[in-house]
């Protein structure tokens, strides 16, 4: 009997003995790949992404209503679609869908106990994080700029002559940005996502409350917030001369602080590396999780 | 520890020294060191005795708090290239709901290295092997609970393993298929395949191994065959039939005699006879039959069961 310290010796007939070596893990490349597949397929039957479909349709709605009732206010394609990218996709849309998926990405197999399958696999725990979360950015993007391709399709249907050289260099521009912006906050977010038991209260007040908060501080602090280099990225609809008091008085207030432009690559760069930190830190968060059911 | 056992010692596939694991202050396992060799041992144990956080640690899926868990000599934790030979199929229902039963077991294989044919072919062989062929295209969130626990199985054994963790596999099963089951346990131990299989359904056990590990309240309390097991316990209860061709005189002597706590005749005329102390009893009655012209042509023990071991152990 055993009190305390117990030791076990069961044995049953000898079998053939167990073949010598270590058997090599997948190879990180093929596991990444075969991961990322399955996850995109399982992302894209989720309920939610017709949530976020739908969501994305907004923008697609907003150009549709300026061509059929405001086509003479002097709101072209091109400030149309600056105005979209800055006040519309950066702000709010990037966050909502990449939190969407990316909060699950992980998180939600290590919940439901379906990631017990993949980690009793000879695959690292580096290529399971990095194939989910490809397949979370793929999702994000995909869903991000097809909304922004409906948009482009409305403005330029029966109204070829805005496709300029000149707003197609912008719509690319848009483009490269907001699904830039998605790799980096999904990214974000599937780290929180591994790290958190709930992360989506963290991931709502990282998103709508830190960022606008940030973002909304003049001078050097607004570079804290990814928000902030994204619309730092994209050009900005020309202001025009204030003529009320208000504008006059943010005017005035802006040439005080006499705020140095950020440049476009410093931008990119914090942009990157939050997004490469965020997947090292979820890797290496994954690392130590242990299966709760 | 037993002699055998401790010759194949070496041998053993899954070794844990000393293991503990503990969350927050609840302890689920307790100290617990084990070797287990080639064949099938039952891990045997109420629900929340500590069973599916034993596996788990045994598999790699969780760190142990104290102590060191190997399999094949290695832990898999670190050396994941190890799950090639290791198969687990866990006490939890969640499958990807979304995926059909063909879809879902050629990914398990994928990730275990098969190229597509070997893939297709593999795949082909065990949901034909759990008569799950013709619900291979329906998602498996349209699977019964039976049809989910043959998946699970088929996923631990499709890539051939030399060491298999199965945590409660007979949930949900219908009779012939539990039959199947065991059978087939039974084959994977026979082949010199190392099968650690839980439950806290006695018979299921005993239906599976004779070799079993018992747990209780996170600790180990005993191993072997239930024969060893009982022959380790020096004062336990027991439950014996003498067949005698007088049995009344037989029953009238036992009555009021040291360690003997009740005596009858069943209907097939044997002296039924409920001891406190089974060592104790075994090493008296030769003494008490020859001294007393008492006539005893066999002796039988009735509940050498595993029911008994496991109620008696889990009481004290």
């Amino acid at each position: 009997m055993h009190e305390n310290g117990t030791t076990i010796t069961t044995s049953g007939p000898a079998g053939p003995a167990p073949a010598v070596g270590e058997p090599a893990p997948l190879p990180s490349l093929g596991a990444v790949g075969w991961i990322a597949w399955f996850s995109v397929r399982e992302m894209a039957r989720r309920r939610r992404l017709v949530s976020l479909g739908l969501i994305n349709l907004l923008p697609v709605l907003a150009v549709l209503a300026v061509r059929l009732w405001l086509p003479d206010r002097g709101l072209t394609a091109h400030l149309q679609l600056m105005t979209l990218s800055h006040d519309t996709f950066i702000p709010f849309l990037i966050p909502i869908v990449a939190m969407a998926v990316g909060v699950s990405a992980i998180g939600e197999q290590i919940e439901d106990g379906t990631i017990v399958y993949t980690w009793t696999r000879p695959v690292r725990r580096p290529a399971i994080y990095l194939g989910r979360l490809l397949a979370a950015q793929g999702v994000a993007v995909g869903l991000l700029t097809l909304s922004l391709a409906l948009c482009f399709v409305v403005m330029v249907t029966g109204n070829l002559g805005v496709i300029t050289w000149e707003f197609l260099k912008l719509y690319l521009q848009t483009f490269g940005v907001i699904a830039l912006g998605a790799v980096t906050y999904t990214a974000l977010f599937a780290a929180m996502g591994t790290v958190f038991r709930k992360p989506v209260l963290p991931a709502i007040l990282f998103a709508f409350g830190w960022e606008k908060l940030v973002a909304g501080i003049p001078a050097r602090v607004q570079e804290f917030s990814l928000q902030f280099h994204l619309q730092n990225l994209v050009s900005k609809a020309p202001e025009g001369t204030p003529e009320d008091l208000p504008g006059m008085l943010r005017a005035l207030v802006q040439q005080a602080l006499h705020r140095d432009p950020t440049p476009d690559w410093r931008s990119v760069l914090v942009l990157a590396v939050v997004a490469v930190l965020a997947a090292l830190i979820g890797v290496q968060l994954l690392r130590g999780r242990e299966i709760e059911k | 520890m037993s002699a055998g056992a401790a010759a194949n010692r070496d041998q053993a596939r899954i070794s844990a020294t000393g293991v503990g694991k503990w969350f927050g202050e609840v302890i689920a396992v307790n100290n617990c060191t084990l070797r287990v060799g080639a064949g099938v041992v039952g891990l045997l144990g109420a629900n929340g005795a500590g069973k599916s956080t034993l596996f788990k640690m045994l598999a790699g899926l969780i760190e142990p708090s104290c102590g060191e868990v190997r399999v094949l000599g290695a832990r898999l934790r670190d050396r994941v290239g190890w799950y090639r030979r290791v198969g687990f199929c866990p006490e939890s229902d969640a499958l990807p709901e979304w995926m059909t039963g063909r879809e879902y077991l050629s990914l398990m294989l994928r990730l275990m290295g098969f190229d597509g044919a070997e893939t297709r072919r593999r795949t082909d062989r065990w949901l034909e092997r759990f008569d799950l062929a013709a619900a291979a295209g329906r998602r498996l969130g349209g699977y019964s609970k039976g049809m989910r626990q043959k998946l699970k199985l088929a996923q631990a054994l499709a890539h051939d393993p030399d060491v298999i963790f199965l945590d409660e596999p007979l949930n949900g099963m219908d009779p012939m298929s539990r039959k199947d089951a065991i059978t087939l346990v039974g084959d994977l131990g026979r082949q010199g395949r190392t099968v650690l299989v839980s439950s806290h359904i006695l018979p299921e056990i005993e239906s599976m191994t004779d070799q079993i590990i018992l747990i209780d309240r996170g600790r180990v309390l005993a191993e072997g065959s239930v024969a060893e097991i009982r022959d380790k316990i020096p004062e336990h209860p027991t439950t014996v039939a003498l067949v005698s061709p007088d049995p009344r005189a037989l029953a009238a002597f036992l009555i009021g005699r040291e360690h003997v706590e009740g005596v009858r005749i069943d209907d097939q005329g044997r002296v039924v006879v409920h001891t406190g102390h089974a060592v104790a009893f075994y090493r008296a009655l030769p003494g008490w039959v020859r001294d007393h012209g008492l006539v005893v042509t066999e002796i039988l023990t009735l509940d050498d069961s595993l029911e008994a071991v496991f109620q008696y152990l889990t009481e004290r």
